[in-house]
């Protein structure tokens, strides 16, 4: 504590800074902890209910029960593109689904739409933790060398050299560091943490989309 | 047209939240540790040893004044004695090739024992000269006469120029600043006190109460607790006088 107080004012705010980091880093941990554990669990769970289901429309009144799961909201998106082109068919001959597909298509980019907004939704706020990891450690260095560059002036003007002038000054100068790293190292391992976890759910994205386009093409050109 | 959004994500303020706690709370746990166990960076205390004229076995072992190749030296010899003619019979001590011949194991432990029992003597030397010092002092004060102890802590209120009442009145406020209490009356008691030839408190009469019990009271445990410490009056006769006790001090009466 006295160690904090005896900085200089550069030190200071670069302790300051450094704090502000590690807090909304560990607010973003915090939150994105409880995302994807939501995300993960309710995907396994709506998966069950999907295959278990026989029909579209009773799963789509029951989505709301899966809300975290980023499955859901391709199933959804998916479902209304279905729905407005079965709608369209049916206004139509009824012919053109089962010659051209042209009806899959828009259930697919409809799909695509909605995995990237999910990713996005997943990804959001990482690239803070990514700065923090990258940033705080040469933040902390900053404020090092600053202590220390103000230390050895005051060597030189006490014009003492002996370590017990020295290493107060230093002490002062290596806490800056210590705290960069303490806020970094926990960003860091997050920032990977999260992102194997944001990939394992894109791949289950991904393999929804698949699954759900077969369906949907199995039913659309059996007809 | 897209569909509605299911959910909007929360919980991002109470994270925070939940987060400025968590550093809070590992502030206050390294603080408590610190407190726990203070830090060991306390600045040691520094000695200045005069190298100079400081008595040394080998001045120069292990310094950098001390060359690789070269043997340790002998530790200086003892003053030869004043100069006269050598008897014939007995032959002169090479010094040059002691110095130049390394010393034994034996010889220096001997050096070393005899380093320490010279450093030992100076010790003695510098305490016996401290305490001649002291001594010095104390009979310089005793020279000087009993006057230098007027209005000192050690004063007896029976020195050339004192007074003995204001050394009684003095114990007694010393004692009540002891005894006495807060109040916010101001109460005045007047009591009588009667001292023996031989320094003992013979009575106490109250000459005029106050009314306040507890301040009363207070004025009676700080006349015993000041008794303890009464000397004998000058002339080694009965002293009487008469004292009036207020919460804020004493005020000397009229003596017989």
């Amino acid at each position: 504590m006295a160690i904090i107080l005896g900085a200089g004012i550069i030190v200071k705010l670069v302790l300051l800074l450094l704090l502000s980091f590690s807090v909304v880093s560990w607010g973003i941990i915090l939150f994105k902890f409880f995302q994807v554990q939501r995300a993960k669990s309710e995907s396994e769970r709506f998966m069950d209910f999907f295959w278990k289901s026989k029909r579209f429309d009773a799963i789509a009144s029951q989505v709301d029960r899966f809300a975290n799961s980023p499955l859901t909201v391709l199933f959804n998106e998916g479902y209304n593109e279905l729905k407005k082109v079965v709608e369209t068919d049916s206004k139509s001959d009824g012919s053109a689904l089962s010659t051209d597909l042209g009806g899959v298509e828009n259930v697919s980019r409809a799909l695509r739409r909605a995995t990237n907004s999910e990713i996005t939704r997943l990804e959001k706020y990482l690239t803070f933790l990514a700065t923090t990891g990258s940033t705080s450690p040469f933040i902390g260095l900053f404020g090092t060398v600053w202590g220390i560059m103000t230390a050895f002036e005051g060597i030189g003007k006490t014009g003492s050299a002996s370590l017990a002038v020295v290493a107060p000054g230093i002490a002062e100068a290596l806490i800056a560091t210590a705290i960069g790293l303490v806020a970094a190292i926990p960003a860091v391992m997050a920032y990977n943490h999260f992102q194997h976890k944001i990939r394992v759910l894109i791949n289950e994205m991904d393999s929804f989309t698949t699954e759900f386009l077969n369906i949907v093409q199995r039913n659309i050109a059996g007809k | 047209m897209s569909a509605k959004p299911l959910r909007i994500d929360t919980g991002m303020g109470v994270s925070f939240i939940a987060s400025a706690v968590i550093h809070m709370a590992v502030f206050l746990l390294l603080v408590w540790w610190g407190q726990l166990y203070p830090s060991q960076m306390a600045i040691q205390e520094t000695y200045y040893v005069d190298i100079v004229n400081l008595p040394v076995a080998n001045p120069q072992s292990g310094s950098s004044a001390q060359k690789p190749g070269e043997a340790e030296s002998a530790p200086p010899l003892a003053q030869p004695p004043p100069m006269a003619k050598p008897s014939p019979s007995k032959s002169v001590p090479k010094v040059g090739t002691k110095l130049v011949k390394p010393a034994a194991p034996q010889e220096s432990v001997e050096s070393e024992s005899a380093f320490a029992e010279r450093m030992a003597k100076m010790e003695r030397n510098s305490e016996a000269r401290r305490e001649e010092a002291v001594l010095e002092k104390l009979r310089s004060r005793v020279k000087t006469g009993s006057s230098a102890k007027i209005g000192t802590p050690g004063a007896n209120g029976t020195e050339s120029g004192s007074r003995y009442g204001d050394f009684i009145k003095s114990r007694l406020e010393d004692a009540l600043k002891v005894t006495s209490y807060s109040t916010t009356k101001k109460p005045e008691v007047a009591i009588r006190l009667f001292i023996s030839a031989d320094g003992k408190l013979l009575r106490m009469k109250m000459e005029r109460s106050s009314g306040d019990v507890a301040f009363e009271l207070a004025v009676r445990r700080a006349i015993d607790l000041a008794s303890e410490k009464f000397t004998a009056p000058p002339n080694h006769a009965v002293y009487e006088n008469g004292f009036l006790f207020k919460p804020k001090g004493i005020s000397n009466g009229t003596s017989r």
